[in-house]
């Protein structure tokens, strides 16, 4: 098994540390700067006789490396910088993800692709569109996010272990994502018989702002180590054919009411990419907020269609 | 290193020590009065270790009295069943031995927390925690655990999806009448009756129920060891690693859903102290009826002093 992670930042080299960790897929790190997804690259294989790596980790400039992938993650754009105006972010990121994208169809076009690049949600339906890929094969990064993130302050807040807490996140991956309370629990118990509304209500604001938490605190730069862990968590479930179910931004076709749109909803994830699209009933509630996030990903499609 | 004491190295005591010798952060202490056999079981799992690489001890002993000074000690001694018979059919033969440990285990160690593999669970909890003296919330019983894991591998299979997301709840006795609860059982967060017909779930619960007799009519000559001892295992963890765990494990009630003087499995919250906090999920009448008929049973038999 072989995975690529296109874009040697913080993300795709945490991303690129989690998969190997797991010891499950050789791994090609491509960056267009030359001597950065190398050096990373050499800085892991540095460590492989501590950890006992039995995969090969290689760093390139050179997209031809990727070939014969069985997953592709696109992690290279650049992040929003104070006052920098968001269509800039997004005409230049779109640029970063088309080449990927052209360069994928070329050398892997049997990968499952992970989108991970910012604003996702429209980056994932530039690469849908410039693949040519099968709907199933372009898959969003961001409820798994979102979601970890709100187990994590459920979890601190009842002081129980992480793992116990299971959470759903929706929509998109921005200020107005939609955490469903109603299939969130802690040991299967659901929070509403452990937290007062009050209590949920702040821990759901504090996920929708967690990205920001992070950027507020870091200064320069943006969360890596969740992000990362969420990429080699999705990555493992394709390559072990896991048939995970997970919030994920995927091509809607009429799931949900939405049509021509990414979106974060559940979805199982397998060596096929999205195995299936699971549709949950929701709350008015739920889905006027699915419905609001929605129209803030269509907003900024209409400007990704006049890039 | 802390230490973990397993009395009894048949195959729940011997596997007990291989999965925790795996997680390698403990030692593990066999001990079992058939002279010779805790050393042979404990020299043969070390002789895997530069194999396996795990570097915490693995001993054997014949003598209780090298118990001293554990962290858990676990009851695995005990007479087993055979095909056609109950668990309950045990009690009279491994309540005899559970009066001479309990005062035993609460002299030489004290400080413990005790884990009760033997069956049937739930009386010897409740007896071993009369006969030792020692607070009921360091005596757990291994029941709901060991049912909840079966059920989630059989929604886990049911679902073809992955079995890691998968959490189900069993509650009450680790019998006949163990209350599945489905409504607190879940996939990634979705509660199971929204992913499943009822038919469906219904068949789960059955299997799940009878998935201890299924084992012990198929192997003939033994019961069920390895997923108890994983059970083991998991229990270890969580109090070696004073993890917060929400688990159904089976201790002395005292007045949760009203009842008294018997032992049952109650969602549990484990950490280093035993359990810290014990969950009392909404119930249905009928669920109610089901607990309180179970521990009249249970404390009769206790209080007889025969099955």
């Amino acid at each position: 098994m072989k995975v690529t992670v296109i874009g040697a930042g913080n993300v795709g080299a945490k991303a690129v540390y989690y998969i190997a960790e797991k010891n499950i897929a050789d791994i090609v790190m491509v960056d267009v700067v030359d001597g950065l997804a190398q050096s990373k690259a050499m800085d892991f294989l540095h460590a492989a006789p501590l950890r006992g790596y039995e995969v090969g980790i290689r760093g390139t400039t050179d997209f031809a490396e990727m070939a014969g992938s069985d997953v592709v993650v696109i992690t290279a754009g650049i992040a929003r910088k104070p006052g920098m105006d968001r269509m800039d972010l997004l005409r230049t990121n779109v640029g970063i993800a088309r080449q990927a994208a052209k360069e994928i169809a070329r050398r892997a076009p049997n990968a499952v692709v992970i989108v991970v690049t910012n604003p996702l949600d429209v980056i994932a339906m530039a690469v849908l569109r410039e693949t040519g890929f099968a709907l199933s094969k372009v898959i969003g990064m961001a409820g798994v996010l979102d979601s970890t993130r709100f187990r994590w302050f459920i979890a601190e807040r009842l002081g129980i272990w992480p793992g116990d807490v299971q959470a759903m996140v929706l929509g998109g991956h921005g200020d107005d994502m939609v955490p469903l309370t109603s299939f969130t629990s802690v040991g299967g118990i659901p929070i509403t018989q452990l937290l007062d509304a009050t209590t949920i209500e702040s821990l759901v604001g504090r996920t929708r702002t967690g990205g920001a938490e992070i950027v507020g605190l870091l200064k320069t730069g943006s969360a890596f180590y969740a992000p990362g862990a969420s990429v080699a968590k999705m990555v493992e479930a394709v390559i072990k054919d896991e048939k995970r179910l997970i919030p994920a931004s995927v091509y809607l076709r009429g799931q949900y009411g939405m049509r021509d749109i990414f979106l974060g909803v559940p979805v199982i994830l397998g060596k096929n990419g999205v195995e299936q699209i699971l549709e949950l009933p929701l709350t008015e509630t739920e889905k006027k907020s699915l419905e609001a996030s929605a129209e803030s990903v269509r907003r900024a499609v209409r400007d990704l269609d006049t890039l | 290193m802390s230490r973990v004491s397993i009395i009894g190295s048949g195959n729940v005591g011997a596997n007990a020590a291989f999965f925790i010798a795996e997680k390698g952060v403990t030692d593990v202490l066999l001990i079992d009065i058939k002279q010779g056999l805790s050393r042979g079981k404990a020299l043969d799992i070390m002789e895997a270790a530069p194999i396996r690489r795990y570097r915490n001890s693995l001993n054997g002993s014949d003598s209780l009295a090298d118990i001293a000074g554990s962290q858990m000690v676990v009851i695995a001694a005990g007479t087993i069943r055979a095909p056609g018979m109950r668990r309950e059919d045990l009690y009279g033969e491994n309540a005899a031995l559970i009066r001479t440990l309990a005062p035993e285990v609460a002299r030489l160690a004290p400080e413990s927390i005790v884990v009760i593999a033997t069956e049937p669970v739930d009386s010897l909890t409740a007896l071993f925690t009369i006969r030792s003296g020692m607070p009921r919330t360091r005596v757990l019983g291994l029941g709901g655990i060991l049912d909840s894991m079966r059920m989630r591998a059989l929604i886990a299979r049911e679902m073809d999806v992955s079995m890691e997301i998968v959490s189900a709840m069993v509650i009450g006795r680790h019998s006949d009448d163990m209350i599945c609860l489905p409504r607190y059982s879940s996939v990634s967060g979705v509660p199971v009756p929204q992913l499943l017909p009822a038919d469906r779930i219904a068949n789960i619960v059955s299997e799940t129920r009878s998935a201890g007799d299924l084992v012990v009519e198929l192997a003939k000559r033994s019961s069920a060891y390895y997923a108890p001892s994983a059970a083991i295992a998991e229990v270890a963890d969580a109090v070696h690693m004073n993890l917060a765990r929400i688990l159904p494990i089976s201790l002395m009630l005292d007045g949760e859903y009203g009842i008294k003087d018997a032992a049952l499995s109650v969602p549990s919250i484990v950490g280093e102290t035993g359990v810290t906090r014990i969950l009392t999920p909404e119930l249905t009448k009928e669920e109610k009826d089901t607990l309180a008929q179970s521990a009249r049973l249970i404390a009769s038999v206790v209080k007889g002093g025969a099955a």
